[in-house]
Formats: structure tokens, sequence, C-alpha cells
């Protein structure tokens, strides 16, 4: 009997042992069976999207026998730390997914992305199919590092039930907007639904506040991590104009701890009537509200010194490793990914805006997403997601302080202050 | 002793390869993290630059590691209060001749937190504490102190203390269980001798129980005022250290700054004083336990 | 130390010897002490047992259930939470998860009593300074060796294997597993490996014959504490492993939160079928278990 019980132990030891040897030796065997393997990585794990890429993966594989995909997803707010650790491995994925603009310059800077100017420039026919604005948040000193596969803009979304019962419209000026939010807080309603608990959230309001009051070229050299100041006046006005917003009691109560997506849940109830979203979230947003709601972009600012005809937004997709050893095959699938068939299929499966021109139409997409598309396209630029613009330890001071604005405990002028003292070190540690 | 147990070479035969793990593992690690915390480099770039010391100067400038190391504090502080002195308590009562025929059951509930774990809990009490749809506000509605309601993980100045409640509600029974253990092991004749006397409880208590159990005080404190400092799920789960830094810790501040913000020298930095601060704590709590403890 | 005796039959003992007091004998002020107490444990108890009754009950909600009726019962059973859960990861983060454990806990047990046995029944020079260098690793917190380990790991190639997570965690819990074993090796008396030595035994089966069977107490303490610290660890199975397929129970749940973030359903119902089985694990194997950290707690 114990004897037995040893053995068993045993056993299961050297079971245990053998079965990590094996699924730690078992990618190996398909590379040995003559297919080319190419790791990919993104980041919609969520049940609703991933169907969307496994059967994309299975068709690629269909028609290329030769390549085999192996497919991993982690989630939104997981990838910000995982894809750093990732690149400084040895078994790099392929093509990963990443945010346009400083998120994935940094990468550049590091060497570790793929060119993919002349991939691009060979295929003339691709490179047109995309829209202009979607490839150049992607590209560095002129050269492309990224393929965009979603173009996501943001925009407010308001319940149109509670519109009419103030005979509110939506506003094009921020003026209006503040007379909008008035009156609904008079009517004793929640003007707007935030969920700040990761702090993004109200981080896209203050993207869209900074471009509209700074000016491009002063914005542009201050987001460039390497000669960042932030002193023009027009940062601390945009944070002071958001935090008009919280003292004035417009947000709704507790918004720090309560996450994105439960707001969104308390918008679709009805509970509150302003909620801002992206553009990939409309078609959730129809599913929920049945036609009764709309949206508008973030209204102009007057005495703003930034263009007022911006959008907030940025496309983000895919870069490639610089260490893959198939860079044909992983252009290939990248391709395959935004060829018009697919961008058409992730229009319609997942109700996406795609960077694909004429991909995102009202045949194929969502009334509104392909209004909002047009937006995006007649707008002069986009203002990329602060966080993932500006080097990360900036982002990282805009972030953290955002959540005590919210709750009153810290003041614009002090968090502008950090900002500053943050992109002098960047500044300095980058020489 | 034979002399088959003086030979050094079968010993180490036995002991090396445990050694080999601990030294290589465990050991050569903090050396490494001192060398790495005099250079500039992140997880994903080849190159590194030497910067000497400038992260320690930069550390003790910084106000967010003050943040950290006073909430580190605080978890110490109340952790000892709740737990040690909380435990204490509850175990002593569960030993009372009154209480004595609940305590199987009472025990085995308080124990049951600790055995779930810490991811579990942290995600389940983030919702507790969510005022919308939160269990916590709403039993405080019930009770009518409705005003004692708030944004417990989002509002800065209370958010480390609902976090460091989540330990107290997940230890504290753990802690009465290793001291009724320990309590169990004091010979009945000492209480009987009190009872003769007509000692009250709390004399008994603080000239029988407390003394008897000294080591295991001793023991006890030493995990819990060690565990404050090593703090980082819990922390990580429910808030990341928000809102703002309010309620960053050293482990939660590391890795932000090691896996956030690209600044692995700097995260070093801070492993290196983790290590400073841990160290000392363990050798002066050695040092005040040496009279009671051979190790 | 060496005066005490096996904690295991006092603690039997002791419950036997001390039956509650006679009814008569109680005072006014022991009525109150004791019913003032019994509802101080019972607010205590509820608030410990509510919130995981309730998470248990949550899971079964649907999520406009969850959101308008926090407190009551699910109106209608959604039992495929439970099955969404497990299909979405929970399944194979409790393989991976009962894996590393098993792993980890058995090289501890190996490893461990081995290094025990040869600091207890050994003399040599330098023992002091080995036994001092082992048990200044209990003191270390793993935040120190984040980073370098994780360079470590991908220097060797097992990044991102289940050896990233089972090697440091078999060194992080052999320091304490040595202390204790070593602790109680010491007290097994050594009349008997030295009549077994005489008789030609050599020292590895004075191990496997003598400390062995008669450390098993400690042993199974040993294993149960290195178990539950290793189910439960979160940081390095957060940094060292990458792949869903390899991910353990504790960050499969903080991935599963940020993938299903609008269903609060399954999530509840996840976290439900993380917690339950150790719930229900210990309160069969409860008086084992007390019994387990009685040995477990024997002073060195």
């Amino acid at each position: 009997m114990k004897l037995k019980a040893k053995l068993l132990l045993v056993a299961m030891w050297v079971l245990t042992l053998l079965v990590a040897g094996c699924s730690s030796s078992s990618s190996t065997n398909e590379e040995e069976s003559g297919k080319v393997v190419l790791k990919f990585l993104h980041k919609w794990p969520q049940p609703e999207f991933a169907p969307y890429f496994e059967e994309v993966v299975k068709e690629f594989e269909k028609q290329n026998p030769d390549i085999k995909i192996k497919m991993e997803a982690i989630a939104d707010e997981p990838i910000k730390d995982k894809l750093r650790v990732i690149l400084g491995g040895n078994e790099v994925p392929d093509i990963m997914f990443s945010w346009s603009g400083e998120f994935s310059r940094k990468f550049v800077r590091a060497d570790a992305a793929l060119e993919l100017t002349p991939y691009l420039n060979e295929d003339a026919a691709w490179k047109d199919s995309f829209i202009p604005a979607s490839l150049q948040p992607f590209s560095s000193d002129g050269k492309n590092y990224g393929i965009p596969l979603r173009f996501n803009g943001k925009f407010f979304i308001y319940n149109k039930e509670i519109f009419e019962k103030y005979n509110l419209e939506a506003p094009k000026t921020w003026d209006e907007f503040l007379d909008v939010l008035e009156t609904l807080k008079k009517g004793g309603e929640t003007p707007i639904i935030l969920g700040n608990q990761s702090p993004w959230a109200a981080i896209h309001y203050l993207t869209g506040l900074n471009q509209k009051m700074v000016s491009q070229d002063v914005r542009m050299k201050d987001y460039n991590p390497g000669s960042g100041e932030f002193t023009d006046p027009g940062y601390v006005k945009a944070m002071e104009m958001f935090a008009d917003l919280i003292k004035k009691g417009y947000f709704m109560k507790d918004a720090n701890s309560s996450s994105h997506d439960m707001a969104k849940q308390l918008f679709f109830a009805g509970k509150g009537a302003i909620f801002y979203v992206e553009l990939e979230e409309f078609a959730d947003a129809d599913k929920n509200m049945k036609g009764n709601w709309g949206f508008f972009p973030m209204p102009s600012i007057e005495d703003g010194n930034g263009s007022q005809n911006y959008i907030t937004g940025a496309p983000d997709g895919f870069i490639v490793s610089s260490k893959t050893k198939y860079p044909e095959e992983a252009i290939k699938f990248l391709k395959f990914l935004t060829s018009k068939e697919s961008a058409l299929k992730l229009v319609e499966q997942i109700g996406w805006p795609s960077p694909i021109d004429g991909a995102t139409n009202p045949d194929t997409a969502l009334k509104e997403v392909a209004e909002g598309v047009d937006f995006m396209k007649q707008a002069e630029g986009m203002a990329e997601w602060l966080d993932t613009d500006v080097h990360a330890k900036v982002a990282d001071v805009y972030l953290t302080n955002i959540q005590l604005l919210l709750d009153g405990s810290k003041s614009p002028d002090a968090i502008i202050k950090e900002v500053q003292d943050v992109a002098k070190q960047v500044q300095s540690e980058l020489e | 002793m034979t002399r088959t147990f003086r030979n050094r070479r079968t010993a180490l035969l036995y002991i090396l390869p445990a050694l080999f793990l601990i030294l290589s593992l465990v050991f050569l690690p903090i050396v490494l993290n001192l060398y790495n915390s005099l250079f500039r480099w992140n997880s994903f770039d080849a190159g590194r630059t030497f910067v000497g010391l400038e992260y320690y100067i930069r550390l003790f400038k910084d106000p967010v590691f003050y943040t950290a190391l006073k909430n580190n504090s605080l978890y110490a502080i109340i952790s000892l209060v709740f737990q040690v002195g909380g435990g204490l308590i509850i175990a002593a009562i569960l030993e009372d001749k009154l209480i004595r025929r609940f305590q199987p059951f009472f025990r085995t509930v308080f124990f049951i937190p600790s055995v779930i774990s810490i991811a579990v809990v942290g995600l389940l009490w983030q919702l507790l504490y969510n005022p919308e749809v939160g269990l916590v506000n709403g039993a405080l509605k019930a009770i009518g102190q409705a005003e004692w309601a708030r944004s417990w993980l989002g509002d800065s100045e209370v958010a480390i203390y609902a976090v460091v409640a989540v330990s107290q509600w997940q230890y504290t029974g753990y802690m009465a269980m290793l001291f009724l253990i320990a309590m169990q092991k004091i010979p009945f004749e000492y209480y009987e001798a009190a009872m003769i006397d007509g000692a009250s409880r709390i004399k008994t208590f603080f000239n029988i129980t407390v003394p008897q159990i000294k080591e295991m005080l001793l023991v006890g404190s030493v995990i819990t005022v060690i565990g404050a400092f090593k703090v980082f799920d819990e922390v990580y789960i429910m808030t990341s250290g928000g809102p703002g830094r309010s309620t960053e810790v050293l482990g939660t501040m590391l890795y932000r700054s090691a896996f956030r913000n690209d600044e692995m020298g700097y995260a070093s930095t801070i492993g290196t004083v983790v290590f400073v601060i841990t160290l000392t704590l363990s050798l002066v709590q050695l040092k005040l336990g040496k009279s009671g403890q051979e190790v | 130390m060496t005066a005490k005796s096996n904690p295991i039959v006092k603690t039997d003992n002791v419950t036997e010897f001390r039956p509650g007091s006679p009814k008569l004998s109680m005072t006014i002020k022991n009525r109150i002490f004791q019913s003032a107490v019994l509802v101080w444990f019972s607010i205590f108890a509820l608030v410990i047992i509510y919130p995981i009754i309730w998470l248990g009950l949550s899971g079964l909600k649907s999520n406009s259930d969850f959101f308008l009726n926090t407190w009551s019962l699910p109106e209608e059973w959604f039992w495929r939470n439970y099955k969404a859960a497990w299909d979405a990861g929970i399944g194979q983060f409790f393989l991976n998860s009962v894996y590393v454990t098993v792993v980890s806990v058995i090289t501890v047990l190996l490893l461990g009593s081995m290094a025990a046995y040869g600091l207890s029944r050994f003399q040599f020079k330098g023992q002091n300074l080995v036994l001092i260098l082992i048990l200044s690793g209990l003191m270390l917190a793993p935040q120190v060796s984040l980073i370098p380990l994780y360079k470590l790991l991908q220097g060797f190639g097992l990044y991102n294997t289940y050896w990233a997570l089972v090697l440091p965690y078999v060194a992080f819990q052999l320091p304490f597993s040595i202390f204790l074993m070593r602790s109680y090796f010491l007290s097994i008396p050594r009349e008997l490996e030295e009549s077994a030595i005489i008789d030609g035994c050599n020292t590895w089966k004075v191990y496997r014959h003598i400390i062995i069977p008669m450390g098993k107490p400690i042993i199974a303490s040993c294993a149960l504490l290195t178990g539950m610290n290793v189910w439960n660890e979160f940081m390095f199975a957060l940094v060292f492993v990458e792949d869903s397929s390899l991910r353990t129970i504790p960050v499969g749940l903080m991935n599963l939160r940020s993938q299903l973030n609008t269903n609060f359903g399954i999530q509840l119902a996840g976290l439900a079928i993380s917690a339950l089985p150790m719930i229900i694990a210990y309160i069969i194997f409860q008086k084992q278990f007390v019994r387990g950290l009685t040995a477990g707690s024997v002073k060195g």
C-alpha cells in the first residue's frame, strides 16, 4: 500500500515532467514539417471579436498551405505591459498588435520594428487602398512601420429620449456643449457618464482638448520625447476646461471607481445623457439602445489655438518584428488581413471601422459608423490618443493625475508642472 | 555520533541541490539587481547606459517613493493591530471555556478567506466596493449609515484603507488559527491554578496566555511585517496603485517602473531598496526575539 | 523544544479534558460575556461568509439581473455562466495551476527534506554558514528578484515555459520548508539510525527508511503550505509566462476580467470556480489541515 502510494507519486512526477517536455518541444515539430510558422499576437481575446480572427487565419492558412499562423491574444490593459516584455524575449511574435504614434515609435527607436516602406512602395495598389490618414500615424521620419487594422475615432453619443425631453440638440461649440450640460443638470439628469477606473477614459477627453487648445506645431514638438516641454499655456487651459466639467458636477458620481465597461451599462440603462466612446463601440450602442441614440464629435473651442477641424482618434494595427525570419510571409499575411474582403468582413461581422477606403460604407456598416468614418475622412487630421502618443513616462503622469483631478485632490497647474518636469527628464535621458 | 555523519562530502551531496537553486535563483538576482540598478535600460532595447547612482538619488527625491513607504508602513501597522492583536484576542476567546463548544465552527469559518487565492479575493472585493453594485455601500445603507457610503477605491483619501481592510478580512482568521494552535499546547494546570486564585479573564490572558505563546506571537509578527513590505498582488489587482498614486506600494511602484514606464534600472533600484528594508526589519526582529528563539 | 510531545496527540487530549463548565455555575457576568462574544463572532462570520455566497449566486445571474438586483436571488438561474467561464479559459488555467503546483511541491519536498537531513544529521565545517545562507532566503521579498530572474529566464530560454514558474517557486519555497523540516528532524531520536549504521546501512538508507517515515507529519504540512503558496502566487506568474495556454488561475482570472469586461455573470462564475474547490477541500480536510498546521508550528 505504502509502496504503491510512493510509486504513484513518482509516476505522477515523471508524467508531469514528460508533459512539460512535450509541450515545450511541440512548436519545433511543425517547423520540421516544412511549414513556415508565423507567430501572430493581437489584443482581442473577447468572445465577440476572437472568432473573426480565427476565421481569417483559417482562410489564410487554406490559401497558403505552407504557412501556419500561431495566434495569441492578450486583452487591452495587460498588453500595454506585456508587449514590452515580449519584445525583449527570444521568441518575439513575427506580427504583433501596436497602437500608432509614440507607442510604436519607441519600438522603432529600439530597432525592434521592421521598416515596411519598401513593401508598401513595391505594391502600390495595396498602399493606395488605405485612407492616407490611417498610414501616417504609423510612420516615423517618413518611413512606415505599421499597418492599420482599424480606424478608430472618439465621439460623444447621447440618449435621444433624454435630449428630446429637454429640447436639446447636438452641440457644435464648447459653449453650446456647456449649455446642454447645464440644462441636463438642472433637470436632474446625470449629464455625462464616465468610468475612469482605468484612467485612459478621462485622458481621451484631454486628447481632444489638448489638440484644440494648443497649436499643431507646438503640440507635435511637445509630444516628441526628444523636444517635449509642455510650457504652452494651452495645456493648463485644456486641463482646466476638463476640471471645470468636474467642478460643475457634470460627470456621474464616483467615476474613479467604475470601469468604462460598467459605465457603459449605466448609459445603456438610460442613467445618463452623454457618454464618450470610440467608433468601435457604436455597434454595441445600437444593439442596446435600438436607435435611441445619436452622436457628435468633440465641439469646437472658439479661443483654441489648435485646428478645430480635427477628430480625436487613431488607427491601430500591427507591426512586424525586426527579428522575424520570414518578412515576406508576414507581409503576405498582413496583406490578407487588410484585403478588401477581410476588411468588409471586419466591418460587417464586428462593426469596426476599417481603414481600407470604401470598406466602411452604409451597406456594410451601421449608418452611424459610416458617418463617423466620413467625419474622419473630412477632418484635417487626427488627434491621437494622448496616452499612446507621448512618451510612456509623460503618459503615466497624465494618467495617474487625471484621477486625482477627478476626486478633487490636485489642481491643473500642479499636474502640468509635473508633466513639464518629467518631459524635461525624458528629454535629458534621450540625449 | 558515528563517523559516517562527519563526512562533509556526503553531507553536501544532500544539501547541494537545494542550496544551488536557492543561491542561483534567490541570491544571485540580488547581486544582479544591484548591478542592473546602475544602468538605464529597458526590456526591448539591447543598449544600456551607465548612470551610476543617479537612480538612487532620484528615488530618494521621488515623492511617490515616500507615498509607497507610508502605505507599506500603514499596511504593517494596521495588520499588526488587526491580524496579530485581533487574531490573538479571537483565539483567546475561542479557547475560553464558555465559547469552546462553538470553537470548531468559528475557527473553520474565520479561516476560510485565507485559502482563497488573493486574485479571487481582490477581484471580488473590487466589486464589493463598487459604489453602484457593491455590497459595502448597500450594507451601510441597510444599517442606516448611508453617509458613510463612498467611492471606496476611487477616492484617493480612503482607497489605501479600503485595500488594507481586505487583507485584514482575509488573514485575521489565519493568525487566530496559528495562535489557537499555540494556545492548545499550554498545560491546563496553569489555567486551573489561575482559576483557584480567582483571576479574571483579562488577568489570565495577560499572565498566562500571552507569555506562553510569546514565540508564536513573534513568528506571527515577523510574518505580518515582512508580508506588509512584500505586498503586491492585492494592490495591483484592486487599484494598480491608483487613484493617482495614492495606493502605490513599493511592489507596484517597481512593477510600474519596469513594465509601464520602461525604466528597468529604476525598478532595479527600488528592488534593491526593498531588499535593504526587509533585511533590516528581519534582523531587528530576530534580535528582539533572540531571547526565546533558537534557530 | 525537545521536551514537547507530539502536538497532534496533545490537541485531541486537550479538547477531551476541557469540557464546558456546568451550566449551573454560569453567572450573569458570564452570560453577558458569552452572548456578546457570540453576537460579535456571528457578525464577523457573516461578513466572511456572505460575500462568498454572493459570489456564487451572482455567478448565476444574467448581466442585467446582476446590475439591477444586486441583493436578491437570481431571477433565472444561469448555470451556463459556469460552463462559459470554464470554456473561456478557466479550465485550462486550472489544469496549469494543478500541474505547476504538483511539480513544485514534489520538488520542494524532495530537495528540502534532503537538505534538512543533511543539515540536521551531519556535522561538518561551514555547516552554520550554509544554514544561515538558506534561512536568510526566508526573508527576501520576491519583488527584489523579479527583474533579474526575468532576464535570467530569458537568457536560458526558459521564459514562457512551465519551468519559468516551477524553478523560482521551488527556490523561494525551499528555505521555509528546510527550516521547518530541519527543526523537526532534530527532534527525531538518533539511537535508531546509529544502530542502523552499525548494521551497515548507508546514509541514503537512513534517510529513506528512518527520517522520511518519521518525519511524515512535517512533510505533510510543508506540502500543504508550499501548495497553498504556489497555487496562489501571482507576481511571477504575471511576468514569467506569456501564452494563455500556460497561465495559472490567478493571472488567468485577471485576464478574464479584461476579456469578459461586459459580462459580470461569467466573470463572477469564473471567480467562484477558482475559489470553491479550495474552500470545499478545506472544509472536508479541515481536521487534517489543522493537525498539519499544528505539526508545522513546532518551534525550532
